[in-house]
C-alpha cells in the first residue's frame, strides 16, 4: 500500500475497481494507484485519517476517480465533503459511473466535479477509456497544489 | 351546517336526509371553527345572521385557513344582497346565495353540484398521486437498470477480454472459440441495456418548440451514415425531394438511420440494395407521407403488426443481427410526432416502410 497515490480509486465494486486498475497499470505500470471501497476510506485517506493516520497530508493524489453509487455515503455526497474540505477542494474528481442518467451528470457538475465519464460496458472501449483518462490527468494536467 | 337556530339545522337535515354525505352542525361560528379543525368538508352551509359571529364573519375566518381557503359556501339567509364583496377572501373559492323562503329542489341542486364537483377534485388529486407515483418508480427502475445491469456486464466483458489477452495459449482453439462468443455475446447485451434505456427514455422527451428541419439536407447526412454503416455493400440511394417539416432533427435522423440502415441490411445476399425515398402530401389529413422502398428479402404481411412492437423480430439472429428495438424506436418517435407508422412487403421482392408527419408549414414556406 503505497503511501504516496497517484491515484485515488474510490469504488465499491471489487471487479471494476479490479479491472480499472489492470486498465490505469496498463498503459502507465509504475502509476501508484490507491483503491478504497466507501466514501469514508476515501475521506480517511485524503485526511490522514482512521487507518491512514500515519500517511503524510501534504501529499495528495493528482486525481480522484470517484463512482456515484456506493453503499451507504455515495459518490454526490463524498464529492460534496471533498469540495467543503480546504485540505481536499481543489483535488481533480473524475465521476466515472455506470450511470447515463442526465440528473447525475448534472449534479455531479454541480458538486463540482472536473470530468464525468460513462463506464462502457465493452471491455475495450473500458480499457481505453480508463488508459486515456488517466494519460490526461497524471501527465498532461498540472494541479493547483 | 351552521344556524343559530336549531328547527333551522333540523330542518335542513331532514332535508338532506336521502344524501349520502355525513353532515356536521354548529349553532355557532366557533364551533363551526373547531369542527373545520377537526374534519376535511366539502361544503359549508352558512346562516348569515347569528350572533357573536355572522355568517360572513366566519366565512372570512374560514378563507384565511389555508385547509378551508376554497371550501365553497352556500349561504341561506333571507336577506339578499347584489354586492359579492360582502366578506374578505370572497374571491378565492365559490360561494352561492339562497334567500329564505326557498324551494327545496334549488337548495339541493347547488348542493349536488358541489359536492359532485368535490368528489371530481379528489379523484382528480388522487389519479395525479397515482401518476406521480408511477413515473417515480418507472424512474428508479430504468436508474437501477442503467446502473445494476451494466455492472456484471463489464465484469464478463472486461474479464473475458483479458483471458484471451493474457492466458490465450493455455486455451485450445475451440476454448477459445467459447471466450470470444461470452466476450461478443456481453457486448450484445450491453448495446441491449442501453437501446432499452433510449427506448424508456423516449417518453419522457418533449418534441414541442421544434424548428422546421429540412429533410433534404438530413437525408443525406442519414444516407453517409447508412453507407458507413455497411463498408463493401454500397447501396444505391434514388431520393427525391422532400419537404421541410417542425421536428426535432436528432430524432429525425435516428428515425431516417434506422429505416435507411434496415433497408441494406435486409437485402438479398446477391443484389445490390436499391433503395427509394420520397414524400408525397395527404391534402385530407394535412400530412406528409414518407416513404422508404427497398429490394430487399421483404416479409410476409400476416406478420405487419408485429413489425413496430419492442423486441418483435421477424428473423433469427443468425440470418440478420439484430435487437428489436430499432423498428419500435422508429413508431415512437414518429408517434411523438403525431405521425403514424406503417408498411408494405412481399417476401423476396421488398419492403416500403412509411411514416406520416403532419404539414404544419404554409406552403410558401415550403418554396423558400
Amino acid at each position: 500500500m503505497s503511501n504516496h497515490a497517484e491515484i485515488l480509486l474510490c469504488e465499491d465494486n471489487s471487479s471494476d475497481a479490479d479491472l480499472t486498475i489492470r486498465a490505469l497499470k496498463g498503459k502507465n505500470p509504475s502509476a501508484n494507484i490507491q483503491w478504497v471501497k466507501n466514501g469514508e476510506e476515501a475521506m480517511d485517506y485524503l485526511l490522514a485519517r482512521g487507518s491512514f493516520e500515519k500517511r503524510p497530508i501534504e501529499y495528495k493524489p493528482k486525481v480522484i476517480l470517484l463512482d456515484l453509487k456506493m453503499p451507504k455515503v455515495d459518490g454526490l455526497e463524498v464529492l460534496k465533503e471533498i469540495r467543503n474540505h480546504p485540505e481536499t477542494k481543489t483535488i481533480p474528481v473524475v465521476i466515472l459511473t455506470s450511470s447515463n442518467e442526465k440528473r447525475d451528470i448534472k449534479s455531479s457538475y454541480e458538486y463540482g466535479a472536473n470530468s464525468y465519464i460513462v463506464k462502457p460496458v465493452d471491455s475495450q472501449k473500458f480499457l481505453d477509456s480508463v488508459a486515456e483518462l488517466s494519460s490526461y490527468w497524471l501527465s498532461l494536467n498540472k494541479p493547483g497544489y | 351546517m351552521v344556524d343559530d337556530k336549531p328547527e333551522n339545522l333540523l330542518a335542513l337535515e331532514r332535508l338532506l336526509i336521502d344524501f349520502p354525505v355525513i353532515l356536521y352542525k354548529a349553532e355557532n361560528g366557533n364551533d363551526a371553527l373547531k369542527l373545520s379543525l377537526h374534519h376535511e368538508f366539502a361544503l359549508a352551509l352558512l346562516d348569515i345572521q347569528m350572533p357573536e359571529m355572522d355568517g360572513y364573519e366566519l366565512a372570512e375566518l374560514l378563507r384565511q385557513e389555508v385547509k378551508t381557503e376554497d371550501l365553497p359556501f352556500i349561504f341561506i339567509s333571507a336577506i339578499y344582497t347584489e354586492n359579492i364583496n360582502v366578506f374578505q377572501g370572497y374571491e378565492k373559492g365559490a360561494f352561492s346565495y339562497v334567500t329564505k323562503p326557498f324551494e327545496p329542489e334549488v337548495l339541493l341542486n347547488k348542493i349536488r353540484f358541489f359536492i359532485k364537483k368535490y368528489q371530481q377534485e379528489q379523484l382528480l388529486i388522487e389519479q395525479q398521486e397515482q401518476l406521480k407515483r408511477t413515473n417515480e418508480e418507472l424512474e428508479s427502475f430504468s436508474y437501477s437498470v442503467s446502473h445494476d445491469l451494466r455492472a456484471p456486464l463489464r465484469a464478463v466483458s472486461g474479464y473475458s477480454s483479458l483471458l484471451l489477452q493474457n492466458h490465450k495459449n493455455q486455451l485450445d482453439e475451440e476454448g477459445q472459440k467459447f471466450l470470444n462468443i461470452i466476450n461478443k455475446e456481453a457486448g450484445r447485451m450491453g448495446q441491449l441495456i442501453d437501446d432499452l434505456l433510449d427506448f424508456s427514455q423516449m417518453n419522457r422527451l418533449k418534441v414541442n418548440d421544434t424548428d422546421a428541419i429540412s429533410m433534404d439536407a438530413l437525408i443525406l447526412e442519414c444516407r453517409d451514415e447508412v453507407r458507413k454503416m455497411y463498408p463493401g455493400v454500397s447501396p444505391r440511394f434514388f431520393i427525391n425531394p422532400l419537404p421541410k417539416v417542425k421536428a426535432n432533427r436528432a430524432l429525425l435522423h435516428q428515425v431516417f438511420v434506422n429505416l435507411l440502415g434496415n433497408a441494406v441490411k435486409y437485402r438479398k445476399p446477391d443484389q445490390v440494395p436499391v433503395i427509394k425515398i420520397e414524400a408525397r402530401t395527404d391534402e385530407v389529413n394535412q400530412q406528409y407521407i414518407f416513404s422508404i422502398k427497398d429490394n430487399g428479402v421483404g416479409f410476409d404481411m400476416k406478420y405487419a403488426d408485429k413489425l413496430f412492437g419492442v423486441f418483435q423480430r421477424l428473423h433469427s439472429n443468425e440470418e440478420f443481427e439484430g435487437n428489436g428495438i430499432g423498428l419500435a424506436l422508429v413508431r415512437r418517435i414518429v408517434n411523438r410526432h403525431g405521425g403514424e407508422t406503417w408498411a408494405e412487403s412481399e417476401p423476396r421482392v421488398g419492403s416500403t416502410f412509411y411514416f406520416s408527419l403532419p404539414a404544419v408549414i404554409k406552403q410558401q414556406e415550403l418554396v423558400n
